[in-house]
């Protein structure tokens, strides 16, 4: 099985080939949705999630931390936006700020306590932690507007400088979303690939190990957890734009489970490209086959579980084995024992 | 001041329905390391076999069926016991096959299976037993009430909690009293000696699993009627036990045992007080417990650690 | 309950073939064209729960939409356009009821939403209708806030809420079993008015609160809040718990043989959360808009088309929530041929401060459709478990009923701040 440590040992160019196309993609999506009958609603929805499992392949695929409570983070943000809006001011880096840093509180509190664990315990613990912010989301009902949700949050416009534009329409704020995600994977690709990176990836080869070579290794587990409840919050935050309001469900272990579901399906644990590929076949499975058959989620956990069973390297691995003659793909993608 | 004492009785039994579910979850992550997800899938399948036992289900309109609803509701109880279990064991020894490919693998791989058998035996169950809420019909005999020092309380719940008492000691003598207990044990510890000493592996294995799952079906017969059936129960009812495990420490009979015991007295103690809270006080503990012992109440160092 | 196979996820029918062309066509051929000459149909979506904690009262309320469009349609349709409908489930989900709204407007070509049991899943589509000016009818969802501080000019709500249930109970019960109330509120927006209004009224009439307990959804294991009201011994429980969980406190209240003393007041029963429970589950005084047994004019022939249409289904009579379903689209199709247009602004404006004749609603009283809430202000019947059934399905006695004036509810309607028209964009179903 190849693995996310056979990328090259090269620094990574900023901007590369994949990039380009997805970001040709996404300027095109308003007129590519509507052409295979689709809906522009969909577009964001799958901008969000990939911003959020990006994020989180920082912490399951290169650290190999595996978290199972990480859409209470999403939550999180979405509240933050929605109380910023609602008692601070009506504005959007305002919001955008407010949501980034209460998810990376919260990542930090429980990343403290979290950090000095492995293997299960520590997917169990992020469970357990999960299930508590979901608890009090639904709990605190003067604050969260409890089960029924936090509702009523505007879509301020996006201002920059003089220029001002509104997100009210689902294409700009479509765009805008688009925008982030592109931001955030080339800032993602730059960090898998610095020497921060490789870190990550050495604990997930082997924890112990990378502590006798001398690196303080909870410190690294912990601020690889903050910054993907960090860009988990700034997921929420557009999230609750999309809906225009903030639930709890997002938060439940079955939400946090899909994440991990989709990243996995799409190639998370071999390429930084697998979170992108495992989002857009979920949400246009959601749509085009969910609107076909009712048993499509047993459809897809099945795929899910045979992905596990036979092959965990995902649609990303699929697509590398096909292209190994490809030059980005070198031919050290050999079969190794290891495994994430 | 309101008087604690039924709330603590109340706790207690409620304890010992937990300890009763996680019993076969600890089982399998002693012996097999796998933490299981589907524990609570299996626990549902369970019920919902034994629903069709009762109450006919598909076969209720055949001239079988009406045979069948004739006997008394007793007897067809009884049998729901032993067959709901028995079936969610096969269900179980069914996903073992499945994890094979995940043996030799970090524990991860185990733990993303189950959870999407989860997600497929949530599904199938839909589409099987449709999406409602349904009911367990229970015999007369044991569904009725009782004055207890001047409180009513329900002698289901005491039948339930009894019965997980003697579910509890006939696994615990069976692992302490027979050789495949023994061996089972020894499977935990070392399962390279019991390879060596000449026992199929692959077969403990397949055994545990069907056992530790035909545990959760049974838990799921008898929690059921308390708890409501619906798809989802799986889902509700595998957290509680996997905070008990973790509470525990995991792979430890008694310290399942205990925690249980102790989530339910904390969330009968909060019941008394402020309702809305009580699930709350299961994470609490949670946190607490871990911030003095890492490896929970009676936890031992694991490979799953790694 | 329903033996009807319901997809949980979506389902397309309505008038004839060509919703089933649609659905094999598929997403990828959505945009149909129109031959000239034929009218496009209209398209209403659907929001029901199909599954989660409301799943049976949603498939009441989504079987009285249909009937109400099949019968639209056997007239000719509306405007000389055919009715057709989109199901999608919304799964007593907000989240899901937001993302559903925006797929019915922008996919599914709905020109109008209809359903919701759950207040959550009513507010979330009400905001996504909101901003496309798409209008909403709230058939079954009962929480004051609805018409009150989260009304908006596209929604209408055709239940009654739980501050017109209480003023229909309280005062006379607090005469009957004394001033000692305890309540028992899910822990939702709905309960929590619900609530409020009986604390109001309480504290108006000369009870008082011994203790409210929070019961969280979802919630199956009544015993811990059953042992305080043993302990604490109140005169009156007013119970606010909705949906399956009310099955299962009804059934551990029943066990408990306490459903006789103390005395329970349910401000509202839904007629699919008893139906098929033993006689003796139904203890208590509740409120309800509707009884297939009304001794009125038309009461007979609706039970038999409801029989006629749905001979399948388990639920052999029908009840307040399929009655709400109904009586929503109905008047949402009347609206459309009063105004002459499907424009959304007209259709409202035909829908805001309408009469409707008591002979219309089956009710003992005129209803009207309130312009400064949108809720339907009418009759409310309180009833308890009927001793003397006169058949199988015969469970409610009814007791009293109410006009809509006295028990109107005034504080929500404060509360209330339609959005102007302007504010509200124009849309063409």
């Amino acid at each position: 099985m190849i693995s996310l440590s056979d990328i090259p040992a090269r620094p990574a160019a900023w901007i590369t080939l994949p990039m380009v196309v997805l970001a040709t993609v996404l300027l095109a999506t308003p007129w590519l949705l509507p052409a295979i009958g689709l809906y522009q609603y969909l577009g964001i929805e799958i901008a969000i999630w990939i911003i959020f499992a990006l994020g989180f392949n920082l912490l399951f695929g290169y650290t190999g931390l595996h978290s199972f409570g990480h859409g209470a983070y999403l939550g999180i943000g979405a509240y933050a936006f929605g109380l910023f809006q609602q008692n601070v001011a009506v504005s959007l880096w305002g919001g955008l700020l407010a949501a980034m840093l209460a998810a990376g509180v919260a990542g930090a509190l429980v990343g403290a306590f979290l950090s000095h664990r492995r293997g299960i315990y520590y997917a169990l613990l992020t469970i357990g932690f999960g299930q508590i912010f979901w608890f009090l989301a639904m709990k605190l009902h003067r604050v969260t507007g409890g089960e029924d949700g936090l509702l009523g949050i505007p879509r301020p416009p996006l201002t920059l400088g003089p220029w001002q534009v509104a997100l009210t329409d689902n294409r700009a704020l479509f765009y805008f979303a688009a925008a982030l995600l592109m931001l955030v994977l080339v800032l993602g690709w730059r960090l898998a690939n610095s020497p921060f990176g490789r870190v990550l990836q050495a604990i997930r080869q082997n924890e112990i190990r990378a502590r006798f070579v001398g690196y303080e290794v909870w410190r690294f587990k912990w601020t690889v957890f903050t910054l993907s409840a960090m860009l988990a919050g700034l997921a929420g935050s557009l999230l609750a734009m999309a809906q225009q309001s903030a639930y709890p469900d997002v938060m439940s272990l079955h939400q946090s489970g899909l994440v991990v579901m989709m990243v996995l399906v799409g190639g998370g644990l071999v390429s930084f490209w697998g979170p992108v590929l495992g989002v857009i076949f979920y949400f246009v499975a959601r749509d085009v086959l969910g609107g076909l058959t009712e048993t499509w989620l047993l459809w897809y956990g099945l795929i899910f579980m045979a992905m596990v069973m036979l092959r965990p390297e995902g649609l990303a691995g699929m697509l590398q084995s096909l292209g190994r003659r490809s030059p980005r793909h070198p031919q050290n993608a050999t079969p190794a024992t290891e495994a994430a | 001041m309101i008087d604690l004492l039924p709330h603590i009785i109340n706790g207690l039994t409620l304890g010992l329905l937990f300890a009763l579910i996680a019993l076969g979850f600890t089982l399998i992550v002693g012996v097999m390391e796998v933490i299981n997800l589907a524990h609570g899938s299996l626990f549902a399948l369970g019920a919902y076999f034994a629903l069709t036992v009762i109450g006919g289900g598909w076969f209720a309109g055949t001239p079988f069926g009406a045979w069948w609803l004739s006997l008394p509701l007793g007897l067809r109880y009884v049998l729901a016991l032993a067959i709901g279990p028995a079936l969610a064991g096969l269900a179980g020894m069914l996903l073992e096959l499945c994890l094979r490919p995940t043996y030799g693998k970090p524990p991860l791989y185990g733990l993303l299976l189950t959870f999407g058998a989860a997600l497929v035996v949530e599904e199938l169950i839909r589409l099987v037993w449709g999406t409602g809420e349904q009911n367990l019909a229970l015999p007369q005999s044991i569904n009725s009430a009782f004055l207890l020092n001047g409180m009513i309380f329900s002698s289901y719940r005491f039948f339930a909690a009894g019965f997980s008492i003697a579910a509890i000691a006939a696994v615990w003598l069976f692992l302490e009293r027979t050789s495949t207990g023994a061996v089972i044990k020894a499977g935990a510890h070392d399962s390279e000696m019991v390879r060596a000493l000449g026992y199929d592996l692959a077969k403990l294995r397949l055994l545990v699993f069907g056992f530790g799952a035909g545990l959760a079906g049974l838990a799921g017969v008898v929690m059921v009627p308390i708890w409501g059936l619906r798809p989802h129960v799986g889902v509700d009812i595998v957290i509680p036990a996997f905070l008990i495990i973790v509470i525990g420490g995991v792979g430890s009979f008694w310290g399942a045992v205990i925690a249980a015991l102790l989530v339910g007295l904390a969330m009968g103690i909060t019941g008394a007080y402020a309702a809305a809270w009580a699930t709350m006080s299961m994470y609490l503990l949670l946190i607490a417990v871990l911030g003095f012992r890492s490896r929970g109440l009676l936890g031992r160092k694991s490979a799953l650690e790694n | 309950m329903s033996k009807t196979t319901i997809s949980r996820r979506v389902l397309l029918g309505g008038a004839g073939a060509a919703s089933a062309v649609s659905l094999f066509a598929g997403p990828w051929k959505h945009n149909r064209v129109w031959a000239q000459g034929a009218a496009k149909p209209l398209r209403i979506g659907i929001t029901a729960d199909a599954s989660g904690m409301y799943a049976n009262s949603g498939a009441s309320d989504k079987r009285g939409m249909m009937m109400a469009i099949a019968e639209a349609n056997e007239r000719g349709g509306v405007l000389g356009r055919k009715v057709e409908y989109v199901h999608i489930d919304t799964e007593t989900t907000a989240a899901t009821g937001s993302r559903v709204a925006e797929r019915m407007i922008s996919r599914e070509q709905c020109g109008f939403l209809v359903g919701a049991v759950h207040s959550g899943v009513a507010n979330a589509i009400s905001q996504v209708a909101q901003k496309y000016g798409v209008i909403y009818l709230n058939t079954n969802s009962s929480s004051p806030t609805e018409a009150g501080q989260n009304c908006h000019r596209v929604k209408f709500v055709f239940d009654g809420n739980g501050t017109n249930f209480a003023k229909a109970a309280v005062k006379s019960a607090i005469e009957r079993f004394g001033p000692d109330w305890m309540l028992l509120t899910n822990d939702y927006v709905w309960g929590h008015d619900t609530a409020k209004a009986t604390k109001a009224l309480l504290a108006e009439y000369g009870g008082k609160v011994m203790e409210e307990i929070l019961i969280p959804q979802g919630t199956r294991d009544f015993t811990s809040a059953l042992l305080k009201v043993q302990q604490r011994k109140p005169g009156v429980i007013s119970a606010a718990v909705g949906g399956d969980d009310q099955k299962a406190m009804r059934q551990q209240v029943v066990q408990l043989k306490m459903g006789d003393k103390p005395a329970w007041i349910n401000s509202q029963q839904d007629w699919d959360d008893v139906y098929g429970l033993p006689i003796d589950n139904l203890f208590g005084v509740f409120g309800t808009t509707w009884y297939y047994r009304l001794d009125l004019p038309g009461v007979a022939d609706f039970v038999k088309r409801y029989q006629a249409m749905y001979p399948e289904t388990a639920m052999r009579s029908p009840g307040n929530v399929f009655y709400n379903g109904y009586m929503a689209v109905r008047e949402l199709l009347g609206a459309v041929e009063r105004a002459g247009s499907s424009n959304n602004i007209a259709v409202i404006k035909a829908l805001e401060g309408h009469k409707i004749s008591a002979r219309d609603r089956m009710q003992h009283f005129d209803a009207t459709i309130d312009a400064g809430t949108h809720q339907v202000q009418q009759t409310i019947y309180l009833a308890t478990a009927n001793k003397a059934p006169k058949e199988k399905d015969d469970l409610f006695e009814i007791l009293s009923q109410a006009k809509a004036d006295d028990v109107r509810d005034i504080d929500s309607a404060k509360l209330c701040k339609l959005e102007t028209y302007e504010q509200t964009p124009s849309f063409d179903a």
